[in-house]
């Protein structure tokens, strides 16, 4: 059935954003955080998607020429943003440094809503597709009613 | 002047031949075999949706949109199955409506 193969592809797509959006929630948690299991402030994190080729058994994607040029998407790798920290003076802060400056993580609020909103919009738009592929199933499923 | 049987002179038999061979010999068998094939199918399809639903429901499954989408492939299958039987008891009771 290829309709599955087309819900497979959304399916790897709907899980690679709800990573995003882990992230993005984890980054608005800690955008006040001073300090973190690794040492310093919290560092802005960001996935890396990467393009993944169907994984059918090999001769099933050769023969299926419909099938060939799909790919998954999957997330790659988690990265952290190298911006350098906010520094903000603060003395009497127990993370502050000798200068008497408190390193704050980089992350922009208005840039995590924003990146939050493109994440939400993508989720739907494959839900969208999924829906737009199980209603051609069942158009297809009408050819033998009256 | 050879006289050959319908199906050579038009040429069906030659095009149904390869897949057909089978199925002439034994219709009933061909159809039978196929009908539980894709029972098997569909039974295979609704197990993986219930595991899905399980494992959700146990939290060791926290992928909400694939216990979904098992379901969906699940129900999309089923219905193709119970058209096929439609199809297959529509061409069944035909054959029986014919006049001896």
């Amino acid at each position: 059935m290829d309709f599955f193969n087309s819900m497979n592809v959304s399916a790897s797509a709907l899980s690679a954003e709800r990573t995003r959006m882990n992230l993005i929630s984890s980054n608005l948690a800690n955008a006040n955080t001073t300090r973190t299991p690794e040492g310093g402030a919290y560092k802005r994190k960001d996935a890396v998607f990467a393009a993944t080729p169907m994984r059918d058994s090999f001769d099933k994607v050769l023969n299926n020429a419909a099938n060939r040029d799909i790919r998954q998407v999957k997330v790659m790798q988690v990265i952290e943003d190298q911006n350098p920290p906010r520094l903000q003076y603060d003395p009497s802060h127990p993370d502050a440094n000798a200068q008497g400056y408190v390193a704050l993580p980089n992350v922009n609020v208005v840039e995590e809503m924003a990146d939050m909103i493109n994440t939400t919009r993508s989720y739907e738009a494959n839900v969208t597709a999924i829906q737009a592929a199980k209603g051609m199933a069942m158009k297809a499923l009408e050819i033998s009613s009256k | 002047m050879e006289i050959k049987g319908i199906e050579s002179g038009l040429g069906i038999g030659k095009v149904f031949s390869d897949g057909g061979a089978g199925k002439i010999a034994a219709p009933a068998e061909g159809a039978g075999k196929f009908f539980n094939e894709l029972v098997s199918k569909v039974n295979d399809l609704q197990v993986q949706s219930d595991k899905a639903i399980q494992g959700l429901a146990s939290g060791e499954n926290k992928n909400l949109h694939e216990v979904m989408i098992s379901m969906e492939k699940a129900s999309i299958s089923f219905q193709f199955m119970s058209t096929v039987r439609d199809k297959a008891l529509a061409a069944y009771q035909e054959v029986m409506r014919m006049q001896v």
